[in-house]
């Protein structure tokens, strides 16, 4: 039997993000749980819209990170397979891929990420 | 790509669309052809063929009074309406209409969790509201009540509960329709209803008592085309002190039958609560060339003897048949049911048990995120998602699932993987997963998953193979307890009892509620009355 232990480190935390608008931090990588205030500068609003739209999929973690584990088999290495590590996305691939979807992953509707929001979100995947 | 709805006069459409622009908004009416293409389903096996289901335009409401001010519109001008909730009932139909030429009503933005209530354990929420939704609100305000959760957690509580979802914890819970407690609906001649006890409005039992007072009604707004529902109420699980996820496994091919009787002794007398995922690792193969003896045996059915079986497995390495579940509750309780639960399986010779995580809560977030199987511990996750698991092999495009509901009875089981086993014989695949699940609280659901592709010839392929198994079932009785959109006029009518009765009820009910017919026309097979033999 396996009795879930679960180590405080074992999950990355990065440096916190403080909110122009709001005393409210949190971690820039995914966290399932952080309902993202959608203030803040444009790369605030990225890493939250990233975290309520993406992360599930796209987390560090490949055992929990159904796309992080696919880009692992895709890639094989060549580069990172969580979208936060890579530095060769474009706005472009982004939200080409968002707005077409690719392989099993949907494409999302204005309704889930408007335009405003998919500038936010390819503005902190593309800043590195 | 966007089509004008059939029937209608592209002034009328251009004026009908003019007049939802008024209420929505500009931003929230969509009518461009890339917007448009946001509503396609992404996973549809008809994908850029003639006959995929295609919208005409979008609208995306914000409240109540929105959405009964468009269902006046289009009452008006006869303009067919297709609400979604989260849209993301992929592998059923995603946000596509199931009648080409529909105005798609998006309703994400309506996502509103009107209330949580800790003292009756049970929540109100919009048709927006996805379970991630859902669960990130129960965590912040660290209420310990649980979300049972559909694979996907980009679903919605609404939309997955009103085409019949399932989910994996108690079983107050994972039948998602039996776990709502009352509605709100705006019906198709534009009335807002509130069933239950919320027809009274100084009630506080609206989500504690289902069936107020006269006709229960909620069922006729499940699968089907009569109104729009705007609020629902649903019950919620008490966090557990525990929970422990197991798995029994038995050695021989015939065990099945004794093994599924203890099963639902112990699940029917409430000893197990959970949901039952049972598959049988050694009539099953994982894609790869057909395995010929495996295919000979499967297809052979009661044929072949469990001393054929014996024979085939001994080299196999695996148990013949696996069950998984979880006990919930205090950990005396569960320790108590586990060895009750041994005891009752010990009767079949060579029968193992294996206890695979013991979770306590309440967890820390660090500790959520490590929890094996998140949907069974309230826990929503995309990780059914993946577009691969291996290397050096294509990435999935999407499936259909292929799903018939069956009695829990090992004849039935085995009848079922013989017939499907020569259906996919004789189209030259592997053998088929042979499993189900006890997402319900007495019938059991068989999967076959179904690719789907960006390439109309492979979907082709798969579309007469999704054909083939719904006639195999229909002549075996194994109805589909749910269907995607391009099929649900064909499995509407495998319920043909007294040439139909059933159907011709739901279109009665359909003249009477939606009499301009302008709601989800062909939504399970309902088309109004002035689309009646017409294709959706």
């Amino acid at each position: 039997m396996r009795t879930v232990f679960i180590l405080a480190g074992f999950i990355t935390i990065l440096a916190p993000i403080a909110s122009a608008q709001s005393e409210r931090t949190a971690p820039a990588g995914w966290n399932r749980r952080w309902v993202a205030p959608m203030q803040g500068s444009p790369a605030q609003r990225g890493a939250a819209l990233f975290n309520n739209w993406c992360g599930d999929c796209h987390g560090k973690d490949p055992k929990s990170a159904a796309g992080t584990r696919s880009l692992e088999f895709k890639y094989q290495g060549k580069v990172p397979s969580a979208l936060e590590d890579r530095t060769d996305l474009t706005a472009l691939l982004v939200k080409t891929i968002v707005r077409k979807g690719i392989a099993t992953m949907p494409f999302y509707r204005k309704t889930e990420l408007n335009d405003s929001d998919l500038d936010a979100l390819a503005a902190y995947l593309v800043k590195k | 790509m966007a089509k004008l709805p059939p029937g209608l006069k592209e002034g009328d459409f251009q004026a009908a669309l003019g007049e939802i622009r008024k209420v929505v908004g500009k931003d929230w009416l969509f009518t461009s052809e890339e917007d448009v293409a946001l509503y396609r389903d992404f996973y549809s096996p008809m994908w850029g063929e003639d006959d995929e289901r295609l919208a005409s335009a979008a609208l995306a409401p914000d409240s109540v009074e929105q959405v009964q001010a468009v269902v006046k519109i289009a009452n008006q001008y006869s303009l067919p309406i297709y609400p979604i909730s989260t849209g993301r009932n992929l592998t059923y139909g995603g946000s596509a209409p199931v009648y080409s030429g529909s105005i798609v009503m998006d309703l994400r933005r309506m996502n509103r969790i009107l209330d949580v209530s800790t003292e009756d354990r049970s929540c109100l929420v919009e048709p927006g509201v996805s379970y991630f939704d859902l669960y990130r609100h129960l965590r912040q305000n660290k209420t310990r009540l649980w979300v049972d959760t559909a694979d996907p957690g980009w679903g919605g509580l609404i939309g997955n509960a009103l085409d019949h979802g399932v989910g994996y914890t108690g079983g107050d819970f994972r039948d998602h329709f039996d776990a709502h407690c009352g509605m709100e609906v705006v019906l198709g001649n534009g009335d807002l209803v509130r069933t239950g006890m919320g027809a009274n409005p100084k009630a506080k039992s609206w989500q504690v008592y289902k069936y107020g007072i006269g006709p229960w009604v909620d069922g006729i707004f499940s699968q089907s085309n009569f109104g729009i529902v705007t609020k629902m109420g649903f019950w919620l699980m008490e966090e557990p002190e525990m929970g422990m996820r197991v798995t029994v496994t038995a050695a021989r091919h015939e065990d099945i039958h004794k093994f599924l009787e203890i099963f639902k002794s112990l699940a029917y007398s409430q000893i197990i609560k959970s949901q039952m995922m049972l598959a049988s690792p050694i009539m099953s193969q994982r894609g790869g060339t057909p395995d010929a003896e495996l295919t000979r045996l499967r297809v052979a059915g009661a044929a072949a003897s469990s001393q054929d079986w014996a024979r085939y497995a001994e080299s196999k390495k695996q148990p013949f048949w696996s069950a998984t579940f979880c006990f919930y509750g205090p950990a005396n309780i569960i320790a108590a049911s586990w060895e009750h639960t041994k005891d009752r399986f010990s009767e079949i010779p060579g029968i193992k048990f294996e206890e695979n995580e013991t979770v306590r809560f309440p967890l820390t977030d660090e500790q959520a995120e490590n929890v094996p199987a998140k949907a069974r511990f309230g826990i929503p996750s995309l990780i059914a998602f993946g577009s691969r698991n291996a290397s050096g092999v294509a990435a999935s495009e999407g499936h259909l699932d292929f799903s018939p509901m069956l009695s829990p009875r090992g004849d039935e089981i085995l009848a079922l993987a013989a017939a499907a086993a020569k259906v996919y014989a004789d189209f030259g695949l592997p053998m088929p997963a042979v499993g189900g699940a006890f997402y319900h609280r007495r019938g059991m659901i068989m999967f076959y998953t179904v690719p789907t592709y960006k390439n109309a010839e492979a979907n082709r392929k798969s579309r007469a193979l999704y054909e083939r198994l719904l006639a195999v079932c229909a002549e075996g009785g194994w109805n589909l307890y749910r269907v995607h959109a391009r099929y649900q006029a064909a499995a509407v009518g495998t319920y043909n009892f007294n040439n139909g009765a059933l159907h011709r009820l739901h279109e009665t009910l359909k003249d009477s509620i939606d009499p301009k017919g302008v709601l989800s026309a062909g939504r399970y097979g309902i088309m109004p009355k002035h689309l009646r033999g017409k294709n959706a």
